[in-house]
């Protein structure tokens, strides 16, 4: 027979104490397993590890020494990169969405979802050669924009410094802003800008009282989830940097490969458990958010 | 009463290459409460929203009492609309979903909220205002949008579909409360609904549409018995059709002559149409002429079906207690109670 | 019937269109270069294809991703079945689970890797697969959560139960047919992912396509400009082919 389910009219209400007969959790075994092992042990075993000293002892010097240079530069790094990131691509992603959720014909918004799945995904080295071929020293655009008389690298730029990474983490930052923001901007009902010029609104009063303040927690969380995805960038700025600009990501990367050697050897993981804080302030108000929305936006 | 007659003349619309209204006409006089009953695709909520303003008629005008709305954008029109459903602003409390028409209209807040309250009252919700509009039930979501419908004192009152979501027991009890409602405020209303029943339950008058045009504008009860085309004799209530012969004005049924009420040119072979109540159903007679086949109780009435000699399924609608010895299989004497039929083209 | 042409969507179409196209055909054009004979031609697409690691890295990329789909289905489907059928109590809290890989920054989430197993697993690849799982499973469960939600689950277990069939065949001939679109979207999104994790992958030393192309940088520029190239168009061509190719979702809510 397999397992069994609880009877139709078994309800929930009775939560006083709860029981955990087994059949009640019994079926989700294999995945709290799975999940337990492959996710919840090694991230807790990084956290407790992120406490140990060289000799084992528990010890909080790990975490004074992330919060030091150069790893406290990192961290200010990281956390712009993902800030300035985020709050470029925003409203014109969020724009861009927009138009294309309420205009475009139904083949041109799958296509374009499809496209900013891929996009959204690009980094690393492809993303890298993208940026070099257009705007690096011999880029076309380069040559395009010099040709007009603006030389992009008579100062300090180059694609390895913070603007230059700016500019490339805004190709996968924006695809992703349609991604996350479209789903609230098909919500809006037709009914409700309807319904508001019927009750004497025009544009302006229906964007003031009711399409704004209905998108902007949409807004918001999206918003916070560029910003983690800008932070815990590692691929693109391993790519494009040679050490010379320090960002959390990296600096974790080059302790975990033994490029770098710190005097201690949990230092990593102490600022992998910061970067976990960091992006969990940004995530989980985002997921918070997202779980209110639905409220109204599933209907 | 601020209300005001509602006038369209000659409307048309056409979406590409369909044609939603036809040359429409439609009068609907200071209080009264007009709907407007067809199949989908009939046009009948094009026309709602052209009077709104939310589609832009292609020719014709609008009129409410003398004054032309014709070019008037949505917004500015002063008319009230309850839409299908999931029209509430769901940023926004039940009361300041209420007073947002008020708001547009920059009544200050006091007067807002006093107002707000007082409809809410009206609608059998005054304890709700705080709540925001997805904590409530469908039912209640609809009376929230009629109060918010009315709070500003339209002049025209639009229903599109308003109970078409809801449950059959909540529908029956919403729209004898729109009746009543609209009865007291005296506001002029149109109602586009597909269902007949609700229609003819709380109308002044019916307008029967079909391809964008008007079929017949009537009261419920001239609808019913003196339906003016094919098409509303059949969309309006059930008929029995049954194929004859018409010669000198008069069609035989079950061996009787009763003079043909025409709708068109009709001649030779011809349906009569006959509502199942308008069958008499004699059992134990002598010269039988059909076959009862079955028998669905329904409470006070039973509906009768009968196969008559000629292999025609005829249905009579008749009391419970006066058709209680009839059983599939007893053999009957069908009879036309009309005085007149109405015939239709074969 | 005339179209309109609509300016504000043309505007940002075009805007989004140069800023996606620039990077990609300034790369195309340096993919096509020929150096030595001066001019284009496809040499570097040839070079590249015709290179055993080539083959070799796509195959093994590509069954650890299968290898992926395969784990991500085996456990959500049934899961997710079991929580939406017995309203378990402990489904808010595997619901909340399914999201935390989206708070741990892929780069912790490395080390923490590398620190907690054992060694025969991390000398095996076979690690990867379970690790891509937790690194699609947001997406996946939700994907599969949205799609069990829109089908009367009940009323179509019942009605398998009732004609004979018994769970597995309920999973696999009812339900997994019912909610095929959800179903390929996940499949769809975790072999994506697995195919171009990069970070983990590198992080835990091992080579799959994505590292392999790092690696032919450092040796052939153009080349490996030419593999970033194609590992960026056939994703993207596949996957618009399968989405405007699968039927359209039905009831638009517009009337």
């Amino acid at each position: 027979m397999g397992f069994k389910f609880k009877g139709e009219g078994a309800s929930t209400r009775g939560r006083a104490f709860l029981t955990f007969s087994p059949r009640s959790f019994l079926p989700a075994i294999p995945f709290l397993l799975i999940f337990g092992y492959f996710f919840l042990f090694p991230i807790s075993r990084l956290i407790y590890v992120a406490f140990l000293s060289n000799e084992n002892t528990l010890t909080f010097s790990n975490f004074v020494t992330a919060f030091q240079e150069p790893y406290r530069t990192g961290f200010i790094n990281s956390i712009r990169i993902g800030l300035f990131s985020a709050g470029i691509t925003a409203i014109p992603g969020a724009i861009a969405a927009y138009f294309i959720e309420t205009r475009g014909p139904s083949k041109l918004r799958r296509t374009i979802a499809v496209m900013s799945g891929v996009l959204a995904n690009t980094g690393g080295v492809p993303l890298a050669f993208m940026f070099t071929a257009a705007i690096g020293l011999q880029g076309q655009l380069t040559k395009a924009l010099k040709a007009a008389g603006w030389d992009i690298y008579s100062g300090h730029f180059s694609l390895g410094t913070f603007t230059g990474l700016l500019i490339v983490y805004l190709y996968f930052q924006l695809p992703l802003m349609v991604i996350v923001f479209s789903p609230a901007i098909v919500s809006l009902r037709t009914e409700w800008i309807e319904a508001a010029r019927n009750l004497g609104a025009n544009q302006f009063n229906y964007w003031i009282r009711i399409g704004v303040p209905l998108l902007f927690p949409s807004f918001i969380a999206s918003f916070l989830l560029l910003f983690a995805s800008g932070f815990s960038a590692y691929a693109t700025a391993n790519a494009l940097t040679v050490g010379n600009l320090p960002l959390t990501p990296l600096q974790i990367g080059g302790l975990l490969d033994g490029n770098v050697s710190a005097q201690q050897l949990n230092l990593g993981k102490a600022l992998g458990v910061v970067m976990i804080l960091i992006s969990a302030m940004a995530v989980v108000p985002y997921l918070v958010i997202q779980r209110r929305a639905a409220k109204w936006q599933q209907r | 009463m601020s209300s005001k007659s509602l006038t369209l003349k000659n409307v048309t619309k056409k979406f590409g290459s369909v044609l939603a209204l036809d040359n429409f006409n439609l009068e609907v006089g200071v209080g009264e409460l007009v709907a407007l009953l067809g199949p989908s695709g009939c046009g009948k909520t094009t026309a709602l929203r052209v009077v709104a303003g939310l589609e832009n008629q292609d020719s014709g005008n609008l009129y409410v009492g003398d004054k032309d709305l014709s070019e008037t954008p949505a917004h500015k029109r002063n008319m009230g609309m309850v839409f299908q459903a999931y029209s509430l602003f769901p940023n926004l409390t039940v009361e300041e979903n209420v007073a947002f028409g008020l708001q547009m209209r920059k009544v200050s807040k006091h007067e807002r909220k006093k107002k707000a309250e007082s409809l809410l009252e009206l609608v059998g919700l005054p304890t709700q205002g705080q709540r925001f509009t997805y904590q409530l039930s469908g039912g209640q979501q609809q009376r929230v949008a009629l109060a918010r419908a009315l709070a500003f004192e339209p002049e025209i009152l639009l229903l599109d579909e308003p109970l078409s979501a809801l449950d059959a027991q909540v529908r029956v009890n919403l729209r004898e409360e729109i009746r009543r409602l609209q009865l007291s405020l005296g506001t002029t209303t149109l109602f586009v609904t597909h269902d007949q029943e609700e229609a003819m339950a709380i109308s002044d008058r019916v307008g029967v549409m079909s391809h964008g045009q008007l079929e017949q504008i009537d009261t419920p009860d001239t609808l019913y018995n003196k339906p003016a085309t094919s098409f509303v004799a059949s969309f309006v209530g059930t008929m029995n059709r049954i194929p004859t012969q018409l010669s000198d004005g008069q069609v035989q049924l079950f061996g009787k002559n009763f003079p043909a009420l025409k709708s068109s040119n009709e001649s030779g072979s011809v349906i009569a149409l006959i509502r199942p109540e308008s069958i008499g159903i004699t059992a134990g007679s002598q010269d039988h002429n059909a076959k009862v086949l079955t028998r669905l109780f329904m409470g006070a009435s039973s509906n009768i079906v009968c196969q008559a000699i000629d292999g025609t399924i005829i249905q009579s609608l008749m009391s419970s207690n006066e058709s209680g010895d009839l059983h599939p299989g007893s053999e009957v004497k069908l009879e036309v109670l009309n005085k007149e039929v109405l015939v239709t083209n074969a | 019937m005339k179209r309109r042409i609509d300016i504000p969507l043309v505007a940002t179409l075009s805007v989004l269109g140069f800023f996606v196209f620039i990077p990609m055909l300034s790369a195309f054009e340096f993919s096509i270069r020929t150096p030595l004979k001066g001019g284009y031609g496809w040499d570097q697409y040839i070079w590249a294809v015709t290179e055993e690691d080539f083959m070799h890295y796509i195959l093994r990329s590509g069954w650890l991703a299968a290898v992926t789909v395969v784990i991500t289905l085996l456990i959500l489907v049934p899961t997710l079945t079991w929580l939406h059928l017995s309203q378990s109590k402990i489904r808010p809290l595997i619901d909340g689970l399914s999201l935390l890989p989206l708070v741990i920054p892929v780069v912790a989430f490395a080390v923490g890797a590398q620190i907690s197993f054992p060694e025969f697993m991390q000398n095996t690849v076979l690690e990867l697969p379970f690790l891509y799982f937790v690194l699609a499973l947001p997406y996946a469960y939700r994907s599969l959560d949205i799609g069990l939600s829109s089908i009367p689950l009940k009323t179509l277990t019942e009605a398998a139960r009732s004609t004979g069939a018994n769970w597995l065949k309920t999973i696999t001939a009812v339900i997994i047919p019912v909610i095929r679109g959800a179903v390929m979207a996940t499949v769809a999104l975790t072999f994506a992912l697995s195919l171009g994790e990069y970070t983990l992958t590198v992080l835990l030393h091992w080579d799959t396509f994505p590292t392999w192309v790092t690696y032919v940088a450092q040796e052939n520029l153009l080349g490996a400009i030419a593999i970033s190239m194609m590992s960026l168009i056939i994703p993207f061509l596949v996957l618009t082919g399968l989405t405007l190719l699968a039927p359209e979702r039905s009831a638009q809510r517009r009337k």
